[in-house]
């Protein structure tokens, strides 16, 4: 706890010490941060490995740079709208996918994101195609780095506050219920389909938001945010971080952000590097890096 | 109390089910015997809606039920617990029990912390009172034996307090003399708690302490119904037990 309290108010006053580029580093480890965290919700409560949190984590972030650019509405106040369309977007993948389980799961979820991938990439009258929606205003607060740190902090905050209130909720439970054992489950009144569905769509929702936020980073949105490779970052931050744990995907992010970062200014050989972290951490520190901190799991 | 009738229940070409009837009155203790493969788990998976059947219906307190979903049956007053014990094992027996009674009354979808819902949190002290496992209460699920776990499965399946009990097998995997303690343990809660009960068990001792009701199942189908004393001496069953793989 005490521990916490000093990584939270060094996260604060970092930014009055660090360089332009490293405050933008940090953000961007945030924003994967809140969008691993997301990510999580649906891997560790629910027990169902997503390949397609990038389409959320898309729909976020286009629909806040439509709005801008096309609607004109300030880029902060677009923040409830990206949300919303992530969440409806994952009502309805999840609609089709959390009732089938493991691989289908997830090659379904693989598919309905790079289905989405294909129409953003093609559709140049509207999303601009792979030239993506560039150079988007963002306002004074979000277009300064040092706004956008405390913006995407927040943010990361409220979520991880989201999650651990939901963890400890009796619905957090009955998520886990039925990750555990459907038919238990079933026989004390709960609903498979109905709890995977909400756990998908809050997920989906927070992804939304983390979307939000890399079009400020960017000034822009790319097709690349719903790619594949996007919903395997959060993937590979949960389990580098350690997915059992709430603060598990949030370590793992900032590790690959940083990470990626600091190899990347030296060599081409990033996704080499990356490799070898990992499986080192796979054969090594199975629980993650929150497991070297010799932190307990705090649930399941 | 609960109406079957006619029903009837295959997988692919196989009739598990054949025009199954059988009634259980409200305060009986009765139960469904009959060799391995007979269909007795089939048939539980009917009455609590995880199977629908392919004919014949169901009731429950005059209600049919066969067309519903297991948390809707299951909430109208009817307790299951497992042939095989079923619990969740990231979560200690308390947190299973609490979650069952919030389950079962529809009450989970609320954010207060799980450990903040006092009154949930004493009635689950309760019923693990019942069950004998009081000292394992914050004991994470995972971690505790076969026999504490069929009597946490019984204790989640008490929490909606149920007017309709099924207990598939209550004493399968234990030991003779956990098979005992179990024993008693069923009886002289179900005496108190005024229930009515309908079982499985291959343990013909047990059942003939308990029942006051047999009906006798074979390749799905019925084979004989009545009091114990006259199941017993049925020329027919005695057959099909024998010539059954079980005793
Ligand atoms: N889901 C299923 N799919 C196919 N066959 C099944 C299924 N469930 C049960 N059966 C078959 O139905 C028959 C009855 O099984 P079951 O009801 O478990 O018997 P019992 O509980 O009396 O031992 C068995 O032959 C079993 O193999
Ligand atoms: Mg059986």
């Amino acid at each position: 706890m005490r521990a916490l309290l000093f990584a939270l108010v060094l996260l604060l006053f970092l930014p009055l010490f660090l360089s332009r580029y490293a405050v933008e580093v940090l953000t961007q480890g945030f924003i994967l941060a809140l969008f691993a965290s997301a990510f999580n919700l649906v891997f560790f409560q629910l027990g169902l490995l997503s390949f397609g949190h990038a389409a959320f984590f898309g729909a976020g972030a286009y629909t806040a740079a439509l709005l801008v650019t096309k609607a004109g509405w300030p880029y902060l106040g677009t923040l409830p709208a990206a949300v919303l369309v992530a969440a409806l977007l994952a009502l309805v993948i999840g609609f089709f996918s959390v009732r089938t389980s493991r691989i289908y799961f997830t090659m379904l979820t693989l598919a309905f994101a790079q289905l989405l991938w294909a129409v953003v990439h093609k559709w140049y009258a509207f999303t601009g195609g792979d030239n993506g929606i560039p150079g988007i205003p963002v306002g004074a607060l979000a277009g300064s780095a040092k706004g956008l740190y405390y913006l995407a902090l927040l943010l990361l905050l409220l979520g991880l506050a989201f999650l651990y209130a939901l963890d400890r909720s009796p619905l957090g439970y009955a998520l886990r219920a039925v990750r555990d054992n459907e038919a238990r489950a079933e026989a004390v009144g709960l609903s498979p389909f109905a709890l995977r569905l909400l756990g998908f769509v809050l997920s989906g929702a927070l992804a939304g938001a983390a979307g939000f936020l890399q079009v400020a980073w960017q000034r822009s949105a790319f097709p690349d945010f719903l790619y594949w490779t996007k919903s395997a970052e959060a993937i590979i931050a949960a389990i580098l971080g350690g997915s059992a744990h709430l603060l598990g995907p949030s370590l793992g992010a900032l590790a690959f952000v940083e990470l990626g970062a600091f190899v990347q200014a030296r060599t081409e050989y990033w996704p080499l590097v990356l490799g070898l972290v990992l499986l080192f951490l796979v054969l090594f520190f199975p629980r993650g890096l929150v497991g070297l901190f010799g932190g307990r799991d705090a649930r399941g | 109390m609960l109406e079957v009738r006619e029903v009837t229940k295959a997988f692919g070409g196989f009739l598990a089910l054949n025009r199954v009837s059988l009634s259980v009155e409200r305060g009986r203790f009765h139960a469904l015997v009959g060799p391995n493969g007979a269909g007795k788990t089939t048939l539980f998976n009917v009455i609590v809606g995880r199977y629908r059947p392919d004919g014949g219906e169901v009731r429950l307190k005059g209600r049919r039920i066969h067309h519903l979903p297991t948390p809707r049956i299951v909430r109208m007053g009817v307790g299951v617990s497992f042939q095989r014990a079923q619990a969740f094992l990231s979560m200690t027996a308390r947190e299973n029990v609490m979650l069952a009674l919030l389950g079962l009354r529809g009450g989970v979808y609320r954010g207060r912390p799980l450990s903040r819902f006092r009154r949930e949190a004493e009635r689950a002290e309760e019923l693990l009172g019942w069950v004998g496992l009081e000292k394992v209460a914050d004991r994470v699920a995972a971690e505790l034996p076969l026999g504490d776990l069929k009597r946490l499965d019984i204790a989640m399946s008490l929490a909606g307090d149920p007017e309709l009990l099924l207990l598939d097998e209550p004493l399968a995997g234990l030991s003779r003399a956990e098979r005992r303690q179990m024993m008693d343990f069923i009886e002289r809660l179900l005496r108190r708690l005024k229930l009515t009960l309908l079982f499985t068990e291959h343990d013909t001792d047990a059942v003939l302490r308990l029942a006051d009701r047999i009906t006798v199942l074979h390749q799905g189908e019925v084979l004989a119904e009545g009091e114990p004393e006259a199941i017993k001496n049925d020329p027919r069953v005695v057959e099909a037990f024998l010539g059954g793989s079980h005793a």
